[in-house]
């Protein structure tokens, strides 16, 4: 401590300590916190078309469009710790070929939800963020961007499976995931079963369906 | 006379200050961190703001810096009083 | 510190002083790599496909071991490109099977397509073993330094700079 360089070095070191501290204790009320996540979701229309991986594939494979309807509650899940959270719904359906434990899953659709200490980061154009820091009215966390009511939605993304087909799949079920990214600390997803103050998710999984044939262009039968 | 020159430079960058001085310098060092930190810890759980915890963490790491750093006269009120140069016994 | 050139025993103890610093933080770091069981257990974000999870600059700490469960769907996993030293972070988007030789396919969140033009020719999908970690912890910012020191590397001379500046204008 006796030169300016000696006690600059000193504060910074233990400036990089406190600091770290600071983040674990961040961290760890987010163990405080409870979550009850919740949902309701299941397929509403459900579609296998022929489709081209590339454009330069020679080979046609099935893809399976999934429309769902979700009403979901995943408040809880934002507190001041939370930087986005990252709602994914996937399609699992079964394997018969490879064994009994075989499954197959993949996303359909999938959503960003950022807490306002977030939004600055979001990709959206300069009206677009503010059109979303302008809806958090000023607060600094809003659970209310957790609630989720989606009608006969749109899937993001057509699945298929590497065999190249995917028509008259049985025992498909949707499940709802989420992603908890901290701006501090363990990433976090649904939890099996309850951890102390955080619950699984109530729901979440639809009823079973089979996906159809592939459809049939059929031009001659309109009205 | 570069020698000099050189020589005030070292005295302002080193910024000596006595050991009392250092001793409250470390002090004061550790005492404004750790309460920069619990003050934004306990400021930002309590509005459950994070970006204003960061802002507070900021501003009071800043605020140690500038009161530890460089050397104020308050870390110098007391000088070592070393001996007059050859006053030592010699050996011979 | 110059002063340390004219007693050999002062110069040998400082150099041993470094290496055990230097050894130290080597030790730590693998001893780190063989408990996630990962090469790189911890990386620094280097792209904005991620965004807005993740930020140029950010850390994060990877885990290697399916303790609990396999690799699932959801997970930002890291994996290299086969034959590229090209560490790629992204989100696993489909697992079609179970076990080891499931095929698994990655996206990053900020990217419209999937990473199927990011794998290696005639690879479609990616098995367990081409994924070097999971990210299991996240730091936000304190990466950014080795960014800027490897995308500016003038930014090394100036820190050697003043680093000498600094020896010669202290008294030891």
């Amino acid at each position: 401590m006796h030169n300016s360089l000696n006690r600059l070095q000193s504060v910074f070191g233990f400036f990089t300590t406190v600091a770290f501290t600071l983040g674990c204790l961040i961290a760890l009320t987010d163990l405080w916190a409870e979550r009850t996540p919740s949902g309701v979701i299941k397929a509403t229309n459900t579609q296998v078309v022929k489709g081209r991986p590339h454009y330069y594939s020679s080979k046609k494979e099935e893809y399976a469009i999934i429309k769902f309807s979700l009403d979901a509650d995943l408040s809880s899940l934002f507190t001041w710790n939370t930087k986005q959270l990252f709602v994914y719904v996937t399609a699992e359906w079964p394997a018969p070929e490879a064994g009994m434990n075989a499954t197959n899953e993949a996303v359909i659709w999938d959503s960003i939800i950022t807490n306002p200490s977030a939004d600055h980061l979001v990709n959206l154009g300069p009206i677009g963020k503010k059109k979303l820091k302008a809806s958090a009215g000023g607060k600094s966390i809003a659970p209310e961007r957790g609630l989720l009511k989606l009608k006969n939605q749109k899937p993001k993304y057509q699945i298929s499976h590497p065999s190249g087909k995917i028509a008259s799949a049985e025992d498909v079920t949707l499940k709802v995931h989420y992603n908890v990214q901290p701006w501090f600390g363990l990433l976090t997803w649904n939890t099996q079963s309850d951890i102390g103050r955080w619950k699984s998710f109530a729901g979440g999984v639809s009823d079973q369906f089979s996906l159809p044939a592939v459809k049939v262009k059929d031009d001659k039968k309109k009205p | 006379m570069a020698e000099e020159i050189l020589d005030k430079v070292r005295d302002v960058v080193e910024g000596e200050i006595d050991f009392k001085g250092q001793k409250r310098a470390e002090l004061i060092g550790t005492l404004l961190l750790a309460i920069t930190g619990l003050i934004a810890f306990n400021v930002g759980w309590v509005k459950q703001d994070i970006v204003l915890a960061m802002y507070l963490g900021g501003a009071g790491t800043a605020l140690s810096f500038i009161a530890v750093v460089p050397p104020w006269p308050f870390y110098n009120k007391d000088p070592a009083k070393w001996l007059p140069v050859g006053s030592g016994l010699t050996v011979g | 510190m110059l002063s340390a050139l004219g007693n050999p025993r002062q110069a040998a103890a400082q150099v041993l002083n470094f290496a055990l610093v230097l050894s130290t933080a080597f030790m730590m770091w693998k001893g780190l790599s063989v408990v996630a069981d990962s090469p790189s257990p911890i990386v620094v974000v280097l792209s904005g496909s991620m965004e807005p999870a993740f930020q140029r600059g950010d850390l994060l700490f990877l885990w290697n071991r399916n303790l609990l469960q396999e690799t699932a769907v959801g997970e930002v996993v890291v994996y290299n490109v086969k034959d590229k030293d090209i560490p790629i972070v992204h989100r696993v988007v489909r697992k079609y099977g179970t076990g080891d030789e499931a095929k698994l396919l990655t996206k990053g969140d900020n990217n419209q397509a999937d990473d199927t033009e990011l794998y290696a020719r005639g690879q479609d999908f990616l098995v367990r073993k081409d994924i070097i970690g999971s990210v299991v912890a996240y730091m936000p910012f304190v990466g950014y330094v080795t960014i800027m020191l490897s995308e500016h590397p003038w930014l090394k001379t100036v820190m050697l700079g003043i680093m000498g500046l600094f020896a010669i204008l202290q008294r030891e």
